[in-house]
């Protein structure tokens, strides 16, 4: 038999698709379901937290608040004082699902918070740098939207299913270098963006308890113009306030509901109670 | 901001690996091409395993074996693909290119010594690195055909 040499055919075992083309398509494809996947599973994680009883709540705020408590300060009459302020806002008939707790922080970064269980956490620093009581009203109201709405349960489940989802994915994905990154990315700014929602709420919710509570909403919105304005005389101002929506659209925003509400914003201020920035309320020499 | 650093990073990498990627292809296939044209005259063949062989004054022992890196961009395609399922369309050149410059590889070393076809050709792969072993950074792959020259 004799050998007659021929040509090679090509293309046999290489599919003839551009690897631009196919990497679009792989995107997309991977892309679009992490975020269909997460906003299902958030969805439903929602609907399940908010059904947690207040037990359980609880216990697992009582877990949760325990590494935010490291500078507590304890036995202060201040803490008395947000505590009544805080419950002077809900309305009469108006009962919280579990009684809210006042922690103050010894802390320099301007902040204050509500996690699960109805623990709020006050920072030093906001006692500081609010100047009237209004102000201090405002922020409070505020937290407690977040915790009449369940928000704080309501992220907590989210960062659960997220947790669960990226760590699948991660399992099938761990002999693949870099890309992990692009899909913890997607559903983190699906999350940044309902926050924004929840915020407003909360701030309508805060504003409405406000004005409800002094008759009038003046005075309430100066701190966050204070802040939006980079006036604040502590320039930490935690990431908190930064990620939240304070730029002029909320106060705007809040503007608007005053209008279409009807709401006096011109009326008189309500001092905070001497020495409110010191320890016990005793004065101190520490100078605003 | 750091997630934009990380974008960042990974886009100018996804970048990097497919210019560069497909530039190194390229070449290679114009070598191989270039290189299958040349030796066409020698034909191999992978009959001979237990058949009585033809009649040959000397036969020897060539192996040619060849390692290839995926790029970036094949790595990052090819991890969507896990989760999507399909063809791996981007690692069938890889291995395209494998096993021919294999071939290669060990037809030249048979022609240098005078083999005028080589039996028995058989083809193997291996994995080094990325996948294989513990380590998730980009994988290798290995190509090692092996044959009976005869003269």
């Amino acid at each position: 038999m004799k050998y007659i040499p021929k040509k090679i055919p090509e293309g046999i075992n290489v599919t003839s698709r551009h690897p631009l083309l196919n990497f679009a398509y792989l995107l997309g494809t991977v892309v679009a379901v992490s975020i269909f996947i997460f906003v299902v599973l958030g969805f439903v994680a929602e609907w399940l937290v908010i059904r947690v009883s207040p037990e359980t709540e609880t216990q697992i705020g009582d877990m949760l608040v325990q590494p935010a408590l490291d500078k507590e300060i304890t036995d202060d009459k201040r803490i008395q004082y947000i505590e009544e302020l805080l419950n002077s806002l809900l309305i009469p008939g108006e009962t919280t699902r579990l009684p809210l707790q006042v922690h103050l922080i010894n802390n320099d970064v301007i902040n204050a918070a509500i996690t699960v269980g109805g623990h709020v956490l006050v920072h030093t620093a906001l006692l500081e740098t609010v100047k009237s009581e209004n102000e201090l009203a405002l922020v409070l109201g505020h937290e407690l939207g977040h915790f009449q709405a369940h928000d704080p349960l309501k992220s907590l489940g989210r960062s659960l299913v997220f947790l669960t989802v990226s760590s699948i994915l991660g399992v099938g994905m761990s002999q693949s270098g870099g890309l992990p990154k692009i899909i913890p990315l997607t559903s983190e700014l699906t999350n940044l963006n309902y926050s924004r929602i929840q915020e407003r709420a909360a701030d309508i919710y805060g504003f409405n308890r406000v004005v409800k509570h002094y008759g009038h909403g003046g005075h309430s919105l100066d701190f966050f113009e204070r802040l939006a304005k980079g006036e604040s005389k502590l320039q930490k101002v935690s990431q908190y306030f930064l990620t939240h929506p304070l730029s002029q659209d909320r106060i705007n925003d809040l503007n608007a509901e005053a209008a279409k509400q009807g709401w006096k914003m011109e009326e008189e201020v309500t001092p905070l109670p001497q020495w409110l920035h010191c320890s016990n309320m005793k004065p101190c020499e520490q100078a605003e | 901001m750091d997630a934009l650093v990380q974008i960042l990073f990974f886009v100018v990498l996804l970048i990097l690996g497919y210019f560069w990627g497909r530039y190194f292809e390229k070449r290679h296939y114009k070598s191989i091409l270039r290189r299958e044209k040349k030796t066409l005259n020698i034909p191999i063949v992978n009959f001979g395993a237990k058949q009585s062989l033809i009649d040959v004054q000397e036969a020897a022992l060539f192996a040619g074996s060849v390692v290839i890196s995926i790029d970036y961009f094949k790595m990052i395609s090819a991890a969507f693909r896990n989760l999507v399922g399909g063809r791996v369309t981007v690692y069938e050149s890889l291995l395209d290119r494998g096993r021919r410059e294999a071939l290669l590889r060990m037809k030249e070393d048979a022609i240098k010594w005078g083999a005028n076809q080589i039996l028995n050709v058989r083809l193997e792969t291996a994995t080094i690195g990325g996948s294989s072993g513990n380590n998730s950074g980009p994988g290798s792959i290995e190509v090692i055909a092996y044959g009976t020259g005869v003269k």
